[in-house]
């Protein structure tokens, strides 16, 4: 058990402690204000601190008037979060002279119902299109474990400030791999739901089709705790599932007897440095997972993913590229330029393929129940980095960082990701993928491992 | 094949013109590079022979 106030301390540890009345909800957020101005000049992970919203919070719970099973938590958001009283920054210089948010986001209000408090906005690559978490306007969020390095993105800042513990517990946003990238980089537990699980209201968008949003933390209590409190129906976001909330912390312990689980091979297999595949294989033996299936044309649900994202973003952001190109970062100006003129066919395309592509893969969970796959193809690059070399091949940072990622966002599947250290190396994460709305069998699998000490966050 | 390969240049000049986009000099040459590079990693998807009963996986609920 950590000491509440301490910079290991995890959600859950820090909620029992206020609700007991060990510690004040006060203490606690001083204690995250002065890691927050302590840390701040390494790994620039917020671009936003609400200390004044925050204090009155405390003050508030510490007098009784909000209980719940996230009480006195600290937290912050991606910065694509709408934070009542701020522009919606999502990453961009542009949007800074946009309206101030009305109402904070769906997700926000969720948590701090629970009792949690938010601490401020967090940095993330431009308008979400990113796998680094670099970002030409704030400066870079950097990876705790070598600030010389990449966070992975887009959801950097969510990495930066988790992995470092300035707070137990993040909410990022994942389109194409941009909670489970910077999971896997910063060595920190990240679960991307299934599509359409978590309300997206008052959030900034970036490709509809494959939006989530999600938390990271470094436990995996803190993640089955954060999710239940964050699930529900919600009219806001059209998205969003009608289903029953299905809560999985009750479940977490259950062990992982009658889980049938496979290494996926083939694509998942291919152009991965030898410590991502290490990392699958450990994960799998402590698991006793010998089988390995194979998720066809995941190539292509790449492809489709790319293809989607590309036309979607470029099309959400074309007004903004026609009138004030020399504001955005130019590491998606570019990009997005490119994808508006991409043709539509290809878009129609990718989008009947997802369908079939869903079909062939929910026949593969009439066979299993959970797939082990990479997160990344490498633990963290060099900041500014432009190329690196996967099994063999030169190939782009940017682009190459979200291959395993991709084809499973695709069609909304939930990972929870789980990292393991690496003796006097960075970390690296393993997605555990589960069936539509099963992310409970996911998070059981991810604590079993932690509590078999395969996988655990390195110490903040 | 050499000959099959579009002209990249051209077709995003006139791209960018159809939709009213204006590109830079400065930013040009990048935005061929990335759509060279889109070419190149859509072609798996653009290789999957897909039947005429597939319709697209949105769902539109009104």
């Amino acid at each position: 058990m950590s000491d509440p106030l301490s910079k290991q301390a995890t959600a859950s540890e820090i909620a029992r402690a206020v609700m007991s009345g060990k510690v004040k909800a006060a203490a606690v957020v001083e204690a995250a204000l002065t890691r927050i101005e302590t840390s701040e000049a390494r790994i620039n992970a917020f671009t936003d601190v609400v200390a004044d919203r925050a204090r009155k919070r405390a003050a508030e719970i510490d007098a009784g008037r909000h209980r719940g099973p996230l009480m006195g938590v600290p937290f912050a958001v991606k910065n694509l979060f709408d934070i009542k009283g701020l522009p919606t920054r999502a990453g961009s210089k542009i949007n800074l002279d946009g309206p101030k948010a009305a109402r904070d986001g769906s997700l926000i209000r969720k948590l701090e119902a629970a009792g949690a408090i938010l601490l401020g906005g967090l940095n993330m690559g431009e308008y979400a299109y990113d796998f680094t978490g670099e970002n030409a306007h704030c400066g870079p969020s950097r990876n705790p474990h070598d600030p010389t390095r990449m966070t992975g993105g887009s959801s950097g800042g969510s990495g930066a400030a988790v992995a470092s513990g300035e707070v137990p517990l993040a909410l990022g946003s994942d389109t194409n791999g941009s909670i489970r990238v910077p999971s896997s980089l910063c060595g920190l537990f990240g679960l991307k739901p299934t599509y359409g699980r978590l309300s997206r209201a008052g959030s900034f968008p970036f490709v509809d089709a494959f939006d989530h949003l999600g938390p990271l933390a470094r436990s995996v209590e803190d993640l089955a705790l954060s999710f239940d409190a964050m699930q529900g129906w919600d009219p806001d976001d059209p998205v969003c599932t009608d289903r029953d909330a299905e809560p999985t912390l009750t479940e977490l312990n259950e062990g992982i007897g009658g889980l049938r689980i496979a290494i996926a091979g083939d694509y998942f297999a291919r152009g991965a440095e030898p410590q991502a595949l290490e990392a699958v294989a450990a994960v799998a033996k402590a698991l006793g997972a010998s089988k390995t299936i194979v998720i066809p044309q995941a190539a292509a649900a790449r492809a489709g993913a790319y293809v989607i994202t590309a036309i979607e973003g470029s099309q959400l952001h074309l007004p903004r590229l026609r009138t004030r190109p020399q504001d955005f970062d130019p590491d998606t100006r570019e990009r997005f330029m490119a994808g508006a003129l991409l043709p539509g066919a290809w878009y129609v395309k990718a989008q009947r393929f997802r369908r079939h592509y869903r079909a062939q893969v929910q026949k593969l969970f009439g066979e299993v129940d959970i797939i082990l796959a990479p997160a990344t193809p490498c633990t963290a690059p060099k900041l500014g980095q432009v190329m690196m070399k996967l099994g063999g091949v030169e190939l782009p940072v940017r682009a190459n960082l979200g291959l395993y990622t991709q084809p499973i966002s695709f069609i909304g599947l939930p990972v929870v990701v789980a990292p393991l250290q690496r003796a006097g190396g960075l970390p690296i994460g393993v997605q555990i993928i589960a069936n539509h709305y099963k992310e409970g069998a996911a998070l059981r699998v991810a604590r079993h491992l932690e509590k078999e000490g395969v996988a655990a966050a390195p110490p903040a | 094949m050499a000959e099959d390969k579009p002209d990249i240049a051209r077709l995003v000049d006139e791209a960018a013109k159809a939709i009213g986009l204006p590109i830079a000099p400065e930013y040009r040459a990048n935005v061929l590079a990335n759509y060279e590079r889109s070419l190149a990693i859509a072609q798996p998807l653009l290789e999957v022979e897909l039947d005429d009963e597939l319709t697209p996986a949105p769902v539109f609920r009104p």
